[in-house]
């Protein structure tokens, strides 16, 4: 496989959007292309919490859950 | 998939300044015990008395309501919940309900005490006066000022002997380069995991202070909590320039944060040494303790032509 789509939504937000990866891409990867800080997401992919070190597959979806909320 | 070091069970965060893999379970787990060896280390807690925990429906408030419900009922300690409800509106009124309920279901006195009934204008309300009044300052320094004013007020009147709040690192490495770049020595000293007695306020205490704000997150959200997460809209300025260049710094070079802190509390000894002492007194409007004529909280709600309105805060009506 030369690419993988995955479906990424923003907890909170209405939209969600299919984003075409390498197939080793891992979430920190996503993370990053994304433009998000992991130290301030938590991460469900499908509906589950995980590390952002795990490697991503052909139609994950993936939730970005932003934890950082004061000033 | 990846695994937990600890039990072989599927990770839910990597732990990357210590570099291990931690399932829901060992990640609870985890927190729980650096919460109550902060507890023991800084002998936050004197057997037998009463906490007063500021909550305020956040991830943070809502995790240590459950650690130090649980700690309470084990050491015979009693706590009460007390929300400052500042009057921001899409923001704080959804949290509310979320800290009383918790709360509820926990057995935990809740208490809320208001902007408005305390100072006669919610912080919405202060805003709109500083613009108007041209007066320089932030929503964050009203609301800092005024909210901690009325924390300890409340704290004392319900007689408890010590204030808990939930800061986490991330919140206290902030506080730290804040207070750096402002070279404000005072604030800096007065940092740490307990605040030592002083006549007129509650000693507070942070037995989060050494736990990552996304750990705390992942605490509450793997044990199934319910928490706000809304962003506060006044959100902005200096404090988010330090808090994203301090996530940077720890995206790239993990520990970081743990490393300011350490750095910190080795220099703290002598920080102490160098910083001016004051003489507390009485504000001369409020009564509160301060080390000028009129306290802070006065101070900013006369320059918006407000003034404390409640001399005491905790009636029965509040609760």
């Amino acid at each position: 496989m030369t690419h993988i789509k995955v479906t990424v939504k923003q907890v909170g937000k209405k939209h969600q959007r299919e984003i075409r990866l390498d197939p080793h891409t891992t979430i920190a990867d996503l993370l990053r292309k994304l433009g998000s800080s992991r130290e301030t997401v938590v991460v469900r992919r499908n509906e589950k919490i995980v590390a952002e070190e795990e490697r991503l597959s052909d139609g994950d979806l993936i939730e970005i859950l932003t934890i950082v909320t004061g000033g | 998939m990846l695994k937990c070091t600890f039990c072989g069970r599927r990770a839910a965060y990597h732990r990357r300044y210590a570099g291990v893999l931690l399932c829901d379970r060992c990640l609870i787990k985890s927190v729980a015990k650096r919460f109550r060896r902060a507890i023991a280390e800084h002998q936050m807690i004197s057997p037998r008395g009463r906490v007063a925990l500021a909550v305020s429906g956040g991830k943070d408030s809502i995790a240590l309501m459950h650690l130090l419900a649980e700690y309470c009922k084990q050491k015979n300690c009693e706590l009460v919940a007390i929300t400052i409800d500042e009057g921001i509106k899409g923001y704080r009124n959804r949290s509310v309900p979320m800290a009383r309920e918790n709360a509820e279901s926990l057995g935990v006195e809740y208490v809320v005490v208001s902007f408005k009934l305390a100072f006669g204008a919610t912080l919405d309300q202060m805003v709109k006066l500083a613009k108007l009044k041209k007066t320089g300052l932030n929503p964050c320094t009203y609301c800092g000022v005024m909210r901690r004013s009325l924390l300890n007020q409340a704290a004392r009147e319900l007689e408890a002997d010590k204030l808990a709040t939930a800061h986490n690192l991330d919140d206290e490495v902030q506080a730290i380069m804040l207070n750096y770049v402002r070279a404000d020595l005072s604030r800096l000293h007065r940092l740490g995991p307990t605040y030592p007695p002083q006549k007129g306020f509650v000693p507070r205490i942070k037995p989060l202070r050494e736990v990552l704000e996304k750990e705390v997150a992942l605490y509450a959200l793997l044990s199934g909590l319910k928490v706000h997460l809304g962003v506060c809209p006044y959100a902005s300025g200096i404090h988010t320039e330090i808090r994203d260049f301090l996530n940077e710094l720890e995206t790239n070079h993990p520990n970081s944060k743990f490393m300011i802190l350490r750095m910190f509390e080795r220099l703290k000894p002598h920080i102490a040494r160098v910083t001016p002492k004051f003489e507390m007194r009485r504000c001369e409007l409020c009564g509160e303790q301060t080390s000028a004529d009129i306290c802070k909280s006065c101070e900013l709600l006369k320059g918006l032509g407000l003034k404390r309105l409640q001399k005491t805060l905790i009636s029965p009506k509040c609760s």
